[in-house]
């Protein structure tokens, strides 16, 4: 019965349509029940829309806040939550902005979108403390190459054909005037990491974010170094390296099971 | 192999080298969270309006129902002032600056 009724409410405010299940419950008076069911709709929608606009401001400046509202609100009737959290509302938002067709002559739209929610969730993930780069010391160096390190919680990547972090650069909401940003410079491979309050953005070389997404996807040291040479012939290890103990992209390391199966065929 | 450019003894140094860049720079790292705590407020603070904006929604929602919009709507931010990037992207440029 509840359930039902539940249901019945639900459909009403996200089909947009009355459900007239939930209308009979609604007491009539001066204002009709669809009328009041509206109301309750559009506030639904209004909250959403202002959810989505929060976490995404460069898309909207990019778009257009008519454009955006009228796209959120599409997306917000074909995508609901989830989750009853409104900081999670919104990670599919960028695969739907890529299956939209009005906003397709903006291409590079849903990778703008991915790095906004990529900074997101940088924002809200767990804090953690990044790795010491002394406590590497106390290993030998040996077993450097079988090493395997673990990502800040913090750390995203984001992987554009478009010049993605120069975008949304020029478009924060504050610039009064909007840089020209040439499409056809390439590419940007970004680096999303909350190592303390502040959510930082670095642009990549192609080995450099071959290096992060392997590490962090559980290779070792010498497998990821492999991937980073592999995308680029002149890849700089220890600068890269030097570079992400700087910035705190990763929290611990472990020694790899490589490491022990090759030290086990030495014996 | 005298050539291969990657070997476990490569890839020790570069990170031994690494470790010792790093520990030099590390001393900012250490501080870094209290260095950059007031910059957390305001973004704490920015985020709160968007809970806001989900939670107290009231105010100038009215009843008229936005549904059936007409998307005859095309995007007018800042993308036309960007320079060639209302056209699909292939490699160079399609609508270089004028």
């Amino acid at each position: 019965m509840l359930r039902e009724l539940q249901q019945a409410f639900r459909r009403g405010v996200l089909s947009g349509e009355d459900d007239p299940a939930a209308l009979a419950v609604i007491a009539p008076d001066h204002i009709p029940p669809a009328q009041r069911f509206g109301i309750y709709r559009n506030n639904t929608t209004g909250s959403l829309v202002g959810v989505l606009m929060a976490a995404f401001p460069v898309v909207t400046r990019l778009v257009g806040e008519p454009f955006f509202r009228q796209m959120a609100r599409t997306y917000v009737q074909a995508r609901p939550p989830r989750v009853p959290q409104l900081l999670a509302y919104g990670s599919d938002f960028p695969d739907f902005l890529s299956e939209f067709a009005p906003a397709r002559k903006l291409p590079y739209l849903p990778d703008v979108a991915r790095l906004e929610w990529a900074r997101q969730e940088a924002y809200f993930a767990a804090d953690a403390v990044p790795l010491a780069p002394q406590s590497l010391q106390a290993v030998p160096a040996e077993a450097y190459a079988g090493l395997r390190f673990a990502p800040h919680p913090s750390a995203r990547l984001v992987d554009s054909r478009f010049p993605v972090q120069a975008i949304w650069e020029a478009n924060q909401p504050q610039n009064e005037t909007v840089a020209r940003v040439d499409l056809g410079q390439g590419g940007e491979r970004v680096l999303i990491l909350r190592p303390a309050r502040l959510v930082l953005v670095y642009t990549l070389s192609p080995g450099n974010f071959a290096l992060v997404t392997a590490m962090a996807g559980g290779a070792s040291l010498a497998e990821a170094a492999g991937a980073a040479l592999a995308s680029e012939p002149a890849f700089d290890l220890q600068a890269a390296l030097a570079g992400h103990l700087q910035r705190g992209t990763f929290t611990s390391f472990r020694p790899g099971a490589g490491e022990e199966k090759e030290e086990a065929q030495e014996r | 192999m005298i050539d291969t450019k990657l070997n476990s003894l490569t890839i020790a140094a570069a990170l031994a080298g690494a470790v010792s860049m790093a520990a030099f720079a590390a001393p900012t790292t250490v501080h870094a969270e209290d260095e950059v705590q007031c910059y957390g407020v305001a973004a704490a603070g920015e985020n709160d309006c968007a809970n806001a904006a989900g939670t107290h929604s009231c105010a100038g929602q009215s009843s008229v129902d936005y549904h059936g919009g007409d998307w005859k709507l095309v995007p007018a931010g800042s993308c036309e002032e960007m320079g060639g990037s209302l056209e699909p992207f292939e490699g160079v440029n399609p609508n270089p600056p004028a």
